[in-house]
């Protein structure tokens, strides 16, 4: 059994072992041999460190973790059968990074308008910097907003700025930015 | 990657999200099952949990970049 990490342009770049790359239609997806046991943190990272360090090298998509295949027949079998969507889901992503934004505070207590307003404060201005944006359901009461945006390479710098002058310009809220993602949140189209 | 401790605490939260509730899905063959993703959660939580608490506390540095 084999864990898929990304799918990326065939030819996938040079991977170290125990990595393989298996193409078909164009695409390449990235694999490695099936880890079994407990989902912790540090298994969590070590599947990402993996995703960032091809993401170094290439636009990839990433593909949902957990995601198994009997041999890289099936792999590749499993690129063939929806390369039309994936093609097409790399290109979008193309060239950019996910950011996520996090919004953390109590504005106005439980109002829900004041909570709105100041979600939306952050969110509008971020979401006219990104290409494009996603909003994800908070977890926690004192999240105003949980968020991914699809930033260019190139703008991520910018963008960061801009959160950095939010958080300056909303000194009650606390605006939690991590990245730069692979694009996990805009890998479904 | 060498993030420290701290910007992986915070960057934990969002890395769950992205994980486990993201990317592309093919073939059909999640061995994480709905039930298994929540178990997951669960697990995870307690850590979440104490990041969530820290981070309202404003304990963290004010941006929690792990840029």
């Amino acid at each position: 059994m084999i864990d898929l990490y990304a799918i990326t342009d065939d030819p996938a770049p040079p991977l170290s072992e125990p990595l393989t790359a298996v193409a078909s239609h164009g695409l390449a997806v990235v694999c490695g041999p099936a880890e079994d046991g407990e989902v912790t943190a540090e298994v969590l990272w070590r599947h990402e460190e993996v995703v960032e360090a091809l993401m170094e090298e290439r636009d990839l998509l990433p593909v949902r973790f957990g995601t198994r295949v009997d041999d890289e027949t099936a792999a590749a079998r499993a690129l063939g059968d929806r390369h039309v969507q994936l093609a097409g889901a790399l290109d979008r992503v193309r060239g950019a990074v996910e950011l996520s934004v996090r919004v953390i505070g109590h504005a106005g207590g439980d109002d829900l308008r004041a909570k709105a307003a100041a979600a939306a404060a952050v969110h509008g201005p971020l979401s006219q910097e990104a290409r494009a944006s996603t909003q994800l359901i908070p977890r926690e009461p004192s999240e105003l907003l949980r968020a991914a945006y699809l930033v260019d390479r190139a703008s991520v710098d910018s963008f960061v700025a801009h959160v950095a002058r939010l958080q300056e310009a909303n000194p009650r809220l606390r605006l939690l930015c991590t990245g730069p993602w692979p694009a996990y949140s805009f890998a479904e189209s | 990657m060498s993030r420290d401790v701290t910007e992986r605490n915070v960057a934990l939260v969002d890395l769950v999200d992205r994980l486990l509730g993201g990317g592309v899905v093919i073939a059909g063959d999640i061995t994480l099952a709905a039930a298994d993703v929540d178990l997951v959660y669960v697990n995870l939580r307690a850590l979440i949990t104490s990041v969530a608490t820290a981070e309202e506390k404003n304990a963290l540095p004010r941006m929690g970049s792990a840029l």
